[in-house]
């Protein structure tokens, strides 16, 4: 998952993240607002295209985000092109390919370390409201580098249904992962506490 | 003098009464807790740690009571758990150290240094911008063991730290926990040789304290409960 983070010195990497998620979450509010049409499609692209063809980020990265998401553009293509037709469909797609991909560089050029402490800062206004930031952004940060687990934790979980001759139940394996899920829950609770969180 | 009292210390998870009027009183560096398992060893390491209540009984850890001094107490006291997964908090090697610097009041360039020599001291350097679940089971063992001593421990607790490692590895961990420093080590272990190493050892048993001694004769006591 975040894993995503590229070193690097590009103009991405140099920016701070609050500043970086300021000009992303821009072009982002951008592409989103140019109309559905076939040169709105073009410029979309362009624009994504941009963001990546520079030192640092590059298109090997670009292939890989659109590969992660393709089930998602495939089905939300096939849904436009059938109500709405080629021209929109197509653009609307390909804005909302480019939204998900360029707010990707923010994850692709920045280490959660920086992310964690920008939101932080970002959440800060909040302690008003008696909403601790450092809680807040730490949670944020914990349930994303966790994803990886939950994603080792499913195929263990699957293997050892399948050594044992079960099928594919969902029940037979919700219940399971459910458990295996809260018992890691558990563990990274006491290894948050022994490593001085709160 | 004793970094570890404990007078007659009752511990109960749910219904069942895990650990039972235990009094000791530890000063050496190193002490292993052996046992079988469900005894009570590692919710007596986990009292210790911080992470279990006593439900009564006087307990002093580096003289200071956890009842009252639980910040400063876990800023002291580092723990390494069994299953390295479980202690991964942050996705790359570095950023996961530097994570238990997180809520120490430093400079950035004193974190950073120690991050740095901390790396280097578990041999992790060359992978600090690596994932850190994709690293093996050995390496994320002695990156559990990087992100407790970068904080610099008086007492370090070390709960079947080498019970997911091969050969190889379980000796890498080891030698770290064992090397002359100044923190004192609480190792729960089934593994002889490494109680062995120890100063001293204590025998857990049904939920109690049946024996403090030398680890050789600590043992004997373990293997004759075990033939019985």
């Amino acid at each position: 998952m975040l894993t995503l983070y590229r070193p690097g010195d590009g103009p991405w990497h140099r920016l701070t993240a609050g500043r970086k998620s300021a000009v992303l979450g821009l072009i982002v509010l951008g592409v989103s607002v140019v109309p559905a049409s076939w040169w709105g499609a073009a410029l979309t692209a362009g624009v994504c295209l941009a963001c990546y063809a520079v030192r640092g980020a590059g298109m090997g990265a670009l292939v890989r985000q659109g590969i992660a998401i393709r089930w998602i553009l495939a089905v939300t293509l096939a849904g436009q092109l059938l109500f709405l037709g080629a021209e929109t469909g197509v653009a609307n797609t390909v804005r909302i390919c480019a939204a998900v991909v360029i707010s990707g560089l923010l994850a692709l050029t920045t280490p959660v370390s920086e992310l964690l402490e920008a939101l932080e800062r970002g959440l800060s206004p909040l302690a008003r409201l008696r909403v601790d930031p450092q809680r807040a952004a730490l949670t944020i940060a914990v349930t994303l580098s966790t994803l990886p687990v939950l994603v080792r934790l499913e195929r263990e979980v699957r293997e050892a249904q399948n050594a044992r001759g079960g099928g594919r139940s969902l029940r037979l394996f919700a219940i399971p992962f459910l458990v295996v899920s809260l018992k890691h829950a558990d563990a990274l609770g006491d290894a948050l506490t022994a490593r001085g969180v709160r | 003098m004793s970094y570890l009292d404990l007078d007659d210390v009752h511990v109960r998870l749910g219904d069942t009464q895990v650990l039972r009027n235990v009094t000791c009183s530890l000063d050496q560096r190193t002490v292993a807790v052996i046992g079988e398992n469900g005894s009570g060893k590692s919710t007596f390491a986990r009292l210790v740690g911080g992470l279990a209540r006593a439900e009564s009984g006087a307990i002093r850890i580096l003289g200071l009571d956890p009842a009252q001094d639980a910040s400063r107490l876990r800023r002291r006291i580092a723990v390494v758990f069994s299953n390295p997964d479980t202690q991964i908090v942050m996705p790359t090697v570095i950023e996961d150290v530097a994570f238990s610097l997180r809520s120490e009041k430093l400079p950035r360039e004193e974190k950073a240094q120690r991050v740095t020599e901390a790396l280097e001291r578990f041999g992790l350097t060359a992978v600090a911008d690596h994932a850190s679940h994709d690293l093996s089971g050995g390496q994320k063992q002695l990156l559990a063991l990087c992100g407790a001593f970068v904080r610099r421990p008086d007492l370090v607790i070390a709960d079947e730290p080498t019970a997911y490692l091969d050969a190889r590895n379980a000796r890498r961990v080891a030698d770290h926990l064992f090397e002359e420093g100044a923190h004192r080590l609480l190792l729960v272990t089934h593994d002889m040789t490494l109680a062995q190493r120890c100063d001293s050892a204590v025998l857990v048993h049904d939920g109690t304290i049946v024996a403090v001694g030398p680890p050789d004769a600590t043992i004997a006591a373990y293997e004759e409960r075990l033939r019985c």
